[in-house]
């Protein structure tokens, strides 16, 4: 008698812990980038926005880093698609701009942002144009980030300040300048995409448009330059391996992530000396957009976690202050919400001025596809 | 991952030889289709996740954005990396030889070594990398072999080499550091074991009769286990090809090794055709280890040894 009361009672107690579980909504949030992207949704937004709204389980995925983090979210919401599938699995995913722009032109997202409050607080084109195509309501930027030269000032003691500056620099400090090539990551893809920006004469037509078939040769010819470039320069194992490079005293100069760059500065990863500078006519830089799957399975509570992800508070705290992005809003709404000093401390070496002058978009999907193939067939051959 | 396949491949190759002898025992017309029911499964699923997306992708690499036939993939892959299949050959070629020089000197040491203490020490090192998977390989060297990494601080430190002519060792080298550092331990493994089972009555007679060891051990011990040695390095040629974390680890720019390019195709241009195509070169390179293998196991089944 005793033991069926015992049974009994470790069943309803297992009915009680089993039941909220079944009643909570899980938010799938699939983000391309780096550890660093699942980190701040897992660590930080995740928990916050699961105290606000009680039953709601917020789960993040990732996909990888680069462009084909978000080539993986592309190929299972085509799948889904391409299968009829009432709902999709994904609420909210975290893209790159040629991700959201392929995405957009086959049907994939939904439109939101005149549905969510935040939509209102943001002010770059990069909200509306991804890489030369439409995406105006399609997505919000959750931050932006920029690619710049990291240097060590004990050996560098005025970094270049254009690319020509540069190509004299290495001349004289043979291998003393580093980077990752276009197969080992962005921050030297958008070094390339800055040296063509610089000494193709194509200028803004690259980020504008219209695409011209017949630039190939232009663009050819200012990588030409870059192959004698190469010569005196030491190619690096990735983002990290850049850093890791600077760090070890390796190199002295190379393009890095503003955001990583800062990253390892905070965990005390980085030589604390190291400095950024970023030379005109600019590097690229990028937003990673958050959208929403066309038939997203919890829709309504995805625009909720994105409005939130969205407030000035969160831009402030997680954006700015713990993760050393660039927000995402219009910076007006997001400073006056933090101390000066942690407002400071992202433009310490590149001044808001500068950031706006030389903190260029990548170019257009088809100028970039000729511009990597390019440096494969010219650079590397 | 890919380092446990072959190892299986090649010890079923014999005991599958030995088993087709066996059905008669059995007898009758039920247990083949006992026996077929039995491998069905296995080969189900060799079909469907092997063959089937292996024809897939070689259909893909000669098909057109329009679905029409085309060679224009291929020009493509040579076009823009025919120095990576060259590299990719070379670096794994050059692998393969220093593997077999370390595994025979391993292998040789262990079975006619006489100082017990060291043979033992020996035994037990030698197969540590065997564990470690490629990855964390590469990772590890990435530090290791850097200019200012680890290697470099003790060769300066013991005063090898001046701090000056320090350099990176992150290219081919460090590629190929990698690989033999990860590969020779499994092709010891498998000479150690054919070298232990040979009679020792002939590495003693050699001995009294007054030869070195290194004598025994290239014109009475290599001889008996050259099949063994070359089953273990057509398998190491053949994984070797397929990493893919090693060179993206420690070398992603030109040259590289081919499947850094496959990846680097799909990720960067979603362009499965070209990739493909890449795909089905390496295969090609592949295939003659493959050749080598089966020439070698079909001649073993054969002989009986």
């Amino acid at each position: 008698m005793k033991a069926r009361m015992l049974l009994l009672s470790i069943a309803v107690l297992g009915v009680a812990a089993a039941f909220p579980a079944a009643a909570q909504t899980t938010l799938n949030v699939v983000s391309a980038g780096d550890q660093n992207m699942v980190d701040y949704v897992n660590n930080y937004l995740g928990p916050k926005f699961e105290q606000m709204n009680p039953g709601v389980k917020v789960r993040a995925v990732g996909t990888g880093p680069g462009d084909s983090g978000s080539q993986k979210i592309y190929e299972k919401l085509s799948a889904q698609q391409k299968a009829g599938t009432a709902t999709w699995d994904v609420d909210v995913a975290v893209v790159h701009q040629r991700g959201a722009a392929t995405m957009v032109d086959e049907k994939l997202l939904m439109p939101y942002r005149n549905d969510v409050a935040a939509g209102k607080l943001v002010s770059r084109d990069t909200a509306t144009n991804a890489l030369g195509a439409n995406v105006d309501g399609y997505v919000l930027p959750m931050f932006h980030s920029q690619i710049a030269f990291a240097y060590n000032p004990d050996v560098v003691k005025t970094p270049p300040k254009n690319f020509t500056e540069l190509s004299d620099w290495v001349k004289k400090n043979p291998k003393q300048f580093g980077y990752n090539g276009v197969k080992g990551g962005m921050s030297g893809v958008g070094f390339v995409m800055g040296w063509v920006n610089a000494n193709s004469g194509l200028g803004d037509k690259l980020e504008k448009g219209p695409y011209d078939p017949a630039a190939k040769a232009t663009i050819e010819k200012s990588l030409a330059g870059l192959k004698d470039f190469n010569q005196y320069v030491v190619m690096t194992p990735g983002n990290a391996g850049t850093l890791d490079m600077l760090n070890r005293g390796e190199i002295a100069m190379g393009p890095v992530w503003v955001d990583m760059f800062y990253t390892w500065m905070a965990d005390g990863k980085m030589n604390p000396k190291v400095k950024l500078s970023l030379p005109s006519p600019g590097l690229p830089g990028q937003p990673m957009y958050y959208v929403i799957p066309a038939k997203a399975a919890n829709a309504a509570m995805a625009k909720k976690f994105i409005d939130f992800a969205e407030s000035p508070e969160v831009q402030a705290d997680g954006i700015v202050k713990q993760f050393n992005w660039y927000p995402g809003i219009d910076p007006q709404y997001v400073q006056s919400k933090m101390e000066p000093a942690a407002w400071n401390k992202l433009f310490t070496d590149i001044s808001p001025a500068d950031l706006s002058k030389n903190g260029r978009p990548f170019p257009l999907s088809q100028y970039f596809t000729d511009i990597v193939e390019g440096y494969e067939r010219v650079v590397l051959k | 991952m890919s380092s446990e396949g072959p190892s299986r491949v090649a010890h079923s190759a014999p005991s599958g030889g030995s088993a087709a002898a066996k059905p008669p025992a059995w007898g009758g017309q039920t247990p083949r289709w006992a026996a077929l029911a039995l491998v069905l499964p296995a080969l189900v699923v060799v079909g469907l996740f092997f063959v089937v997306p292996l024809l897939l992708s070689a259909v893909g690499a000669f098909r057109a954005a329009d679905g029409s036939f085309t060679l224009a993939h291929f020009d493509k892959s040579l076009d823009l990396y025919s120095r990576d299949l060259i590299f990719t050959v070379a670096i794994v070629a050059l692998s393969t030889v220093l593997i077999a020089i370390v595994a025979i000197a391993i292998a040789g040491y262990l079975t006619l070594g006489e100082n017990p203490r060291a043979v033992a020490v020996l035994r037990w090192l030698y197969r540590w990398p065997l564990f470690i998977p490629f990855v964390v390989a590469g990772q590890v060297m990435r530090t290791f072999l850097a200019k200012n990494g680890m290697l470099n601080h003790v060769l300066i430190g013991a005063g090898l080499i001046e701090p000056i002519s320090a350099e990176s060792m992150l290219d081919w080298r460090g590629i190929v550091i990698a690989f033999v550092w990860k590969q020779a331990p499994f092709v010891t493994l498998l000479l150690a074991g054919a070298m232990a089972s040979l009679e020792r009555q002939h590495i003693e007679a050699a001995r009294n009769l007054g030869a070195p060891r290194w004598r025994v051990l290239i014109d009475i011990v290599l001889p008996q286990v050259r099949g063994t040695l070359l089953v273990g390095l057509v398998l190491s040629f053949v994984t070797m090809l397929s990493v893919l974390s090693v060179p993206l680890m420690i070398n992603p720019n030109s040259p590289t090794m081919i499947t850094v390019d496959v990846a680097y195709r799909i990720n960067t241009f979603a362009d499965y055709a070209v990739a493909n195509a890449l795909c089905l070169l390496s295969l090609l390179l592949a295939a003659v280890g493959a050749a080598f293998y089966l020439r070698h196991a079909v001649k073993r089944v054969e002989t009986g040894s």
